[in-house]
């Protein structure tokens, strides 16, 4: 009812290979951007841009770089934190040695050095594959992060070792660094990422993109057709590294403000490499439903353990009151009992917990931290079990779920 | 779809705490450490801020009359959660903790611009002594530039150091390298050799690599700049290579009870120095029993109540609570706001008398704050591991801070240009 496609005629090729052929895809699409561009600025609290949204826009671009290389061509990394760093320390030296650059020149520009390297790191895929070309980026995380802290000059000498973001205009608007506003952080953020996330889409559904899956599905078989696999191998790490490069100057620039080496080291790696995972290899939407899984969830989780439940105001209820209904639908629609089963599960948890408060009920911070780590681990867990190829696979089944709907088949 | 309601969900739950009005009490939030890999030495510490003011508000309903919130935001030690709890909490917070070195880093720029103190009882970055360049920013009672200068003085009085060897192990973070300025400058002032021995954050519970170099360069004494883990593995370490531990020294972070039990006598001789004692028998630490554990309101336990870090935590609520004090009694009000609590920070004047008369005494020297002095420059004890606990092993230290000032100055210039455009503190006339 909702996706119906009946009436909607493919009347020409171009139609018929368009990105979204079946139009409320498109809607949906434009309902996103509508919400990313216009309606979070507008309403977003300070704590909303600085705790979700940007964190949740540079991680998902991080993973989509990630996944360019993992999920498309099939090459295992652990090294997109020490990736991440290159671009941040490369946007870094820029912005210092030459003051007058435009902040978001430096930015775009910074994931080429990130690239260069990640190039190098790369040649040891043409000769080894999986589990042990996985090992040789492991040494790209160790010694990178090594030169972060040992090359004083990459951070100017500072006597602490950490990079600073300085006050960077832009047309007389603060851009970056502490005098910047949330908005203009998450402007530049989006931007950034929706102009990288328009070339990855185009990039993957395009030549490149089928040599790369050519060679993640059997590389023999690519070579056999007339596909170099040394060019193949070495543009995915080349345009992965660039994507990562800047989702690290964005890190630095556009949220943390400041940065000490080791936040480059393999925990980031990791996180980027889960929301990819959860997300789903080999797609573009997952990274962000895996990021906001990942990233945003424990955040949310925190914010509703911290609110007295039955005095949230009303717009605030309705929306997690529509959270709840509209995952129990999409569970009930996509015949999983499970997934039903959590989304009741949680509204029930909450109702409860509220009624908890108002008997004067109440946990410590740290205990808050620790049952929140645990329902994250537990979800991981759970998504991966209903639907092991990520959060996007799931997404795919609903859809097609919704298209046939009210039919089951 | 659902997963964008979700974060509609959470832009519109942070729009509304963000506005959430709190009628009549101190929000003075903490964001703690219980958790992640330095929860160990984040606890004791945490309960020692949390008891000090409960038991203000049990005892006297607050300061001034006013209750205080201390309501704690967990961080892990993680500069992304501490980040989100700054963001969280800074609608209505008057004061910010933000304990990591990591975390004050981030937060120091964005304080200035949101004008909220920064309160970093004897971490953070020592520059912030200056108070006109960092209106914001408090580390009293003591920097880590006055710790190296301390410690330097005490190995002095045992004998000219000229010629000697001191090994400098350090985390290698912002935090350790913190006072390698300063002990670059005093290695050429006093003509003795500086060796720095870095220890990366993934190497902290096994330094062999580190004491080895250590054992061949035979240095004289070893100063130790350390936290969580690498305290540890570095006593432990020093035991198993038969350091004589009277020469070893650490910063007031690597002076925690529970990494000496673990060697027991064998640690015996180890300095700390430290701006804060736990005198068992100073009146506050019998209220805080009666009125604060006894009545199940305390998190802590006995063991950890006798130990330095738990004492610690108490003296540094107790300089909140002074601050606090001192704005009311400036602005005649109770509910004073953030910068309204920056006056009180400011003149802070912690002499002898009103140590006594907060029932402190022995647990923290004497010291004052002024616009432009932002660390007060306390001083501190050496103290030592007797086998059983920490003992004071020398009279009061005081930094020399003269000798040190232009470093101070030039250090806080720097971070003002490179982080131009900084708002000053113009009016401030005092020297510091």
């Amino acid at each position: 009812m909702l996706y119906r496609t009946a009436g909607q005629f493919k009347t020409s090729y171009v139609a018929d290979q368009a990105l979204f052929p079946v139009k409320q895809d498109a809607v949906l699409l434009w309902l996103f951007l509508l919400l990313g561009w216009v309606i979070f600025p507008l309403t977003a609290s300070e704590f909303a841009f600085q705790a979700l949204l940007i964190p949740i826009l540079i991680y998902a671009l991080a993973a989509m770089g990630l996944n360019i290389l993992t999920g498309f061509a099939g090459q295992l990394s652990l090294g997109t934190g020490a990736f991440m760093g290159v671009g941040a320390y490369a946007c870094y030296k820029m912005v210092t040695i030459f003051p007058e650059l435009n902040p978001i020149i430096a930015i775009l520009l910074s994931g080429f050095f990130s690239a260069g390297i990640g190039v190098v790191f790369g040649i040891p895929s043409l000769r080894i594959k999986g589990f042990y070309l996985a090992i040789a980026t492991l040494a790209a995380q160790f010694f990178l992060v090594w030169l972060f802290e040992k090359w004083s000059w990459l951070y100017n000498y500072n006597a602490s070792g950490a990079i600073q973001v300085p006050n960077l205009e832009m047309f007389g608007i603060f851009v970056s660094g502490p005098q910047a506003s949330s908005v203009t952080e998450y402007y530049i953020v989006l931007f950034v990422v929706t102009l990288l996330t328009i070339l990855c889409i185009n990039l993957t559904r395009g030549n490149l993109g089928r040599t790369w899956k050519a060679t993640r599905d059997m590389d023999i078989a690519a070579e056999l057709i007339g596909i170099n696999l040394m060019k193949s191998k070495l543009t995915a790490f080349a345009v992965s590294s660039y994507v990562v490069g800047v989702a690290g100057a964005l890190y630095v620039f556009s949220w943390k403000g400041a940065a000490e080496p080791n936040v480059f080291d393999i925990p980031l790696s990791f996180q980027v490499l889960f929301i990819a995972i959860i997300g789903g290899l080999g797609s573009i939407l997952g990274n962000y439903l895996g990021a906001i899984l990942i990233v945003g969830l424990p955040v949310m989780l925190n914010v509703i353990a911290g609110t007295q439940v039955f005095e949230m105001s009303t717009t605030s209820s309705l929306l997690l009151a529509a959270l709840v209904a509209g995952a129990t639908f999409l569970f009930w629609i996509a015949r999983s009992m499970w997934g039903m089963g959590a989304a009741i599960g949680f509204g029930a948890v909450t109702l409860i917990y509220g009624y908890a408060q108002l008997q004067g009920f109440r946990i410590e911070s740290a205990l808050i931290e620790h049952i929140n780590v645990m329902i994250i681990g537990a979800l991981i867990v759970f998504f991966l079990i209903i639907e092991p190829h990520g959060l996007n696979q799931l997404w795919r089944l609903i859809r097609e779920k919704l298209i046939i709907w009210p039919f089951p088949h | 779809m659902k997963h964008f309601t979700k974060l509609a969900a959470a832009a519109a739950l942070g729009t509304v705490l963000g506005t959430a009005a709190v009628a009549q009490e101190l929000y003075t939030p903490n964001l703690a450490y219980r958790t992640g890999p330095f929860a160990a030495t984040g606890i004791p510490l945490m309960n020692g801020q949390a008891d000090y003011m409960t038991l203000l508000n049990e005892r006297d309903g607050g300061v001034g009359g006013i209750r205080i919130n201390a309501e704690e935001c967990e961080t892990g030690y993680s500069t992304e959660k501490g980040v989100e709890c700054y963001e969280k909490t800074k609608g209505k917070a008057i004061v910010t903790q933000p304990w990591s070195t990591g975390i004050t880093l981030q937060v120091l720029p964005k304080t200035n611009v949101d004008e909220i103190p920064i309160l970093a009882p004897g971490y953070g970055f020592s520059p912030m002594a200056d108070g006109k360049v960092f209106q914001w920013a408090f580390n009293m009672p003591a920097g880590y530039w006055d710790a190296a200068d301390m410690i330097v003085q005490f190995l002095e009085q045992e004998g000219s150091l000229e010629g000697k060897k001191i090994a400098f192990l350090h985390l290698d973070h912002p935090y350790g390298k913190e006072p390698l300025p300063l002990l670059e400058k005093l290695a050429a002032d006093k003509g003795f050799e500086l060796l720095p021995i870095p220890v990366g954050l993934k190497e902290m519970q096994n330094q062999s690599a580190q004491w080895l170099q250590i054992r061949r360069e035979r240095p004289d004494n070893v100063v130790m700049w350390g936290w969580g883990a690498m305290n540890a593995g570095a006593i432990t370490e020093a035991v198993k290579t038969k350091f004589p531990m009277e020469n070893m020294i650490g910063v007031w972070w690597a002076g925690h009870d529970a990494d000496l039990k673990l060697v027991g006598d064998e640690g015996k001789g180890y300095k700390s120095i430290s701006w804060s004692f736990p005198n068992p028998d100073a009146p506050v630490m019998q209220q805080v029993k009666e009125m604060v554990f006894d009545k199940g309101l305390s998190q802590s336990n006995e063991e950890e109540m006798q130990g330095v870090f738990y004492g610690r935590g108490l003296v540094m609520s107790m300089i909140l609570a002074e601050g606090i004090k001192n704005a009311q009694d400036n602005f005649g009000t109770t509910e004073i706001d953030a910068t309204q609590l920056r006056w009180g920070l400011e003149n802070i004047n912690l002499t002898e008398e009103r140590i006594a008369e907060l029932g402190m005494e022995g647990m923290v020297p004497p010291f004052s704050t002024s616009c432009a002095n932002h660390t007060g420059h306390a001083g501190g004890w050496m103290l030592e591991w007797d086998g059983a606990k920490f003992v004071k092993a020398s009279d009061l230290l005081t930094p020399n801070v003269d000798s040190y000032a232009d470093l101070i100055a030039s250090a806080s210039a720097e971070y003002a240009t490179s982080n131009a455009p900084w708002a000053m503190n113009e009016e401030c006339s005092a020297t510091n």
